[in-house]
């Protein structure tokens, strides 16, 4: 993680660019220090040939005062920049065209399952900029917590920033609070997803049930639409069908459909009791 | 703590305008205490809302609104990008000024009611003022796109503005030789339309809103259409007729709609298409 609007060198240059277009933190790892823990075929090489590099762009979420909200609907609904993908798209015009080398976004989207062609938590996790927190796995950034990745591969060789030194979680105040409770904020606000273990104040194990906070994250999307439709389908009573189409709960679901960054998610309490980045979340 | 600029509403409000707004407004918080009902308050969603600012912007272009086919503005839609707007500056007052910025969802909390009425704030924040067809006009720029951004910081406040765009002269002259408006004219309640008003004292007084049937006509093809042809696919027995509702042109353009929500959101413009306020003051060749 640099601030690099100051930086002159090629990858200060490069960062610079993401950092203008909106990104909150851009971080550099070598394509081929994915080859250890990636399986073949999900490598940055399998998807662009000869890639060398790959930049990886944090953005913001929801602002400080949208945490702070009483109204549990805001932080529902509340609208994302998704900033990091526009950086993204800033850096690889400027590696094409300035620098005659080619670069593509990273693909993050599921192809089947959850499974994406390229991991962005680990993308985030090599280019120094966060690492794997006991709250179902979210990369924490050091300074501002939680943020949102997105990637790039480029086959223009650049240096790598070094992975981070010390892992964000857990942050000192919930190692405290583990020795003295047996547990941290987001075990104890959330035992139903997650579960981890603490030793000597770092991270023992670590798991989390992703069905059930998957559903409970996005309770509008995709997964909801599916849900209503079948259900939708499967009454018999028209009456009771119409009730179904128009009620609430479909509604929304077809407004976070189509409105996909306005309702990305529906939980956070996880992240919400979490201390990383909280100086950043206290304001005037 | 960092002190809060002595010109920190101008600051904002260039940032406003460098990120895209046509125009960006500041009302006091509690100005909305005796118009807004509890919930729906700056305080009810951001404890210790000082300011509400408003931007305006990514109205329909003059040539949109000179397009011969309908089509245009049918399935041209650009108000996400004033919703950028509010984003980028509620991020960058918390990150440039050090007070807490909400961006109030466009979206609604449950059924129509919105968490914070975009066009009260509007009036408040003396960027725009209602008009007899409804939309909250702008008096340079006519009918726009808003973003909502509450925040803690006390910024200096703008006034209501003394005088709205609407009614126009020429609806103010139209009203007195005909008893109607353009927009009147072209959606009366009377005729199968959504619109009732009248001008008394040179204003504008709406007497009657059909919103339902408004809401219906302006979203033919969204969440709405979405719904209704499903519905009727789920009650049609034969399989054939069933499969042309599915790939019929109505449900292929409410999916289309849908899916890209930020470029077809509306399909109906008739009252502005033919208010003379709505569409700016500034002439094209």
């Amino acid at each position: 993680m640099t601030d690099a609007t100051a930086d002159t060198t090629l990858e200060g240059a490069i960062k610079a660019i993401g950092l203008r277009a909106g990104a909150r933190v851009v971080g550099i790892a070598a394509a081929e220090a994915f080859r250890e823990k990636v399986p073949e075929g999900y490598r940055p090489e399998d998807i662009l040939p000869g890639a060398r590099s790959v930049v990886v762009a944090g953005g913001d979420g929801p602002t400080a005062g949208a945490w702070r909200s009483p109204d549990h609907r805001v932080m529902e609904i509340t609208g994302y920049d998704l900033r990091e993908n526009v950086a993204i798209h800033a850096m690889c015009d400027h590696i094409e065209s300035q620098l005659a080398h080619y670069a593509i976004q990273a693909p993050s989207l599921p192809m089947h399952g959850h499974e994406p062609p390229m991991s962005m938590m680990h993308a985030a996790e090599l280019a120094g900029l966060g690492s794997r927190s006991l709250a179902a796995h979210i990369i924490l950034n050091p300074e501002y917590g939680l943020l949102y990745y997105a990637a790039l591969i480029t086959t223009l060789p650049l240096a790598p920033d070094p992975p981070l030194a010390r892992p964000a979680c857990l942050n000192a105040g919930c190692a405290a609070m583990y020795k003295r409770l047996g547990t941290t904020p987001c075990l104890r606000v959330c035992p139903a997803c997650l579960q981890g273990t603490v030793k000597d104040g770092v991270i023992e194990t670590s798991t989390y049930d992703r069905e059930k906070c998957h559903s409970r994250a996005q309770t509008y999307g995709i997964g909801s639409f599916q849900k209503g439709l079948l259900a939708i389908v499967n009454e018999d009573d028209a009456a009771q069908r119409r009730t179904m189409i128009y009620g609430d709960f479909f509604t929304k679901t077809l407004q976070s459909v189509g409105f996909f960054r306005d309702s990305i998610a529906q939980c956070f309490e996880c992240m919400r009791v979490c201390p990383v980045g909280r100086k950043h979340r206290k304001l005037q | 703590m960092t002190p809060l600029p002595a010109d920190a509403a101008n600051l904002v409000k260039k940032t406003a305008l460098k990120s895209g707004a046509s125009v960006c407004g500041i009302a006091d918080a509690s100005a909305f205490d005796e118009p807004a009902p509890a919930g729906h308050r700056p305080g009810d969603l951001l404890p210790g809302a000082r300011s509400v600012i408003v931007v305006g912007g990514a109205q329909p272009r003059a040539g949109d609104w000179r397009a011969t086919s309908p089509a245009v503005l049918h399935s041209m839609g650009t108000t996400e990008r004033i919703q950028s707007v509010g984003r980028k500056l509620a991020q960058s007052i918390e990150s440039e000024l050090g007070y807490y910025a909400l961006y109030v969802p466009p979206g609604t909390a449950s059924g129509d009611t919105p968490f914070l009425s975009f066009m009260l704030a509007a009036e408040l924040a003396g960027v725009g003022s209602r008009s007899l067809a409804g939309p909250v006009l702008n008096r340079e720029h006519g009918f726009m796109y808003w973003s909502v951004v509450l925040t803690t910081a006390p910024l200096a406040a703008d006034g209501p503005e003394p005088e709205g765009a609407c009614p126009a002269p020429a609806c103010r002259e139209m009203w007195d030789r005909e008893g109607t408006t353009p927009c009147l004219q072209v959606c009366p309640a009377s005729a199968g339309g959504c619109l009732s008003g009248t001008l008394s004292a040179g204003r504008p007084v709406r007497t009657f809103y059909d919103a339902a049937r408004c809401n219906s006509r302006v979203h033919t093809h969204w969440v709405g259409g979405f719904q209704k042809i499903l519905e009727e696919t789920l009650n049609e027995p034969d399989r054939d007729k069933r499969k042309m509702l599915l790939y019929g042109d109505f449900f292929t353009r409410t999916l289309w709609a849908v899916t890209y929500s930020s470029t077809n959101i509306a399909q109906c413009f008739e009252c502005m298409r033919v208010c003379p306020a709505a569409h700016g003051l500034k002439e094209m060749r």
